[in-house]
């Protein structure tokens, strides 16, 4: 049977970052997907909105945590104060316990450790039943 | 020089940079995503935004270290921003030379952080000049044959 087309949306601020997740994604669920990206946590969140008031929301949200104007545990935040239930996935660098526990605390799903790869996407994505 | 050799070229390359650690799975997993999507010049891309990203951070944490006053949160932010692109394209030795500055920083030392600021500086040319050679052996031997990538 064919797998869904799944909308995700990948916030980090950094291009190359964004470049290899964009093409793990593609490597992992096949490439029948939308993938939009957010350069910041504000651009993210108005992107969920906006998604939300469009009756097409995402399906997950990959989270970075450093980033200009709103890192990404106010964005996670913020999104879970709209009510969204969307599975957040934090990415980040930074994997001690204590960063762990604060996306979780902001309202994350999960946690995974940059760089993203296929074999972690394809985790998440099955974790998520999103395959 | 013929296609052939200069595909031995390019292997010899790889291995002596994977031998070195200057580049770890992460750089084999570009180059297998390359290969399995179809997207020829994934890699190119991805290198040539890391050069172009690490320059640019190099430079900006230079000039930071140089004020009267050193911003160590500030120099903290871009060590963290080279490390997120080195492990991005497996820029192995980069991202490890980040993690020991990222403790100068945490120890606002402006001595440790330039003493390590000129080893990335290093690590990041070597590697550098290595990505280059390994672009125009690619260059060379797809203008061999346009297929092979």
């Amino acid at each position: 049977m064919a797998r869904k087309m799944i909308r995700v949306l990948l916030v980090d601020d950094e291009e190359i970052n964004r470049v290899v997740a964009r093409a793990a994604l593609k490597a992992a669920g096949g490439g029948g997907d939308v993938l939009d990206e957010a350069e910041n946590g504000a651009v993210a969140v108005q992107r969920v909105r906006d998604a939300v008031a469009a009756a097409a929301p995402y399906d997950l949200v990959l989270m970075d945590k450093q980033m200009p104007v709103m890192d990404g545990h106010e964005a996670t935040r913020r999104i879970r104060d709209m009510g969204v239930t969307t599975p957040i996935v934090a990415v980040s660098s930074d994997g001690l316990p204590a960063d762990v526990e604060a996306f979780i605390t902001a309202g994350a799903d999960d946690f995974t450790s940059k760089p993203l790869s296929k074999e972690k996407l394809g985790i998440i994505l099955a974790k998520f039943r999103l395959t | 020089m013929a296609a052939a050799a200069l595909r031995d070229q390019l292997t010899a390359l790889l291995s002596s940079m994977f031998s070195q650690g200057l580049v770890d799975e992460q750089f084999q997993q570009l180059q297998m995503l390359q290969d399995e999507g179809g997207t020829p010049g994934f890699v190119s891309e991805v290198v040539t935004l890391f050069c172009d990203d690490a320059d640019r951070i190099i430079n900006e944490i230079a000039t930071l270290l140089e004020q009267p006053v050193v911003n160590f949160d500030k120099v903290d932010a871009y060590v963290h921003q080279l490390k997120g692109s080195s492990a991005s394209v497996g820029a192995q030795k980069v991202k490890f030379t980040c993690m020991q500055f990222r403790q100068f920083c945490q120890d606002k030392s402006r001595d440790g952080c330039l003493m390590a600021l000129a080893v990335v500086r290093n690590d990041f040319y070597d590697l550098r000049n290595k990505f280059q050679t390994m672009l125009q052996l690619e260059q060379q031997i797809q203008a061999y044959d346009p297929k092979q990538q």
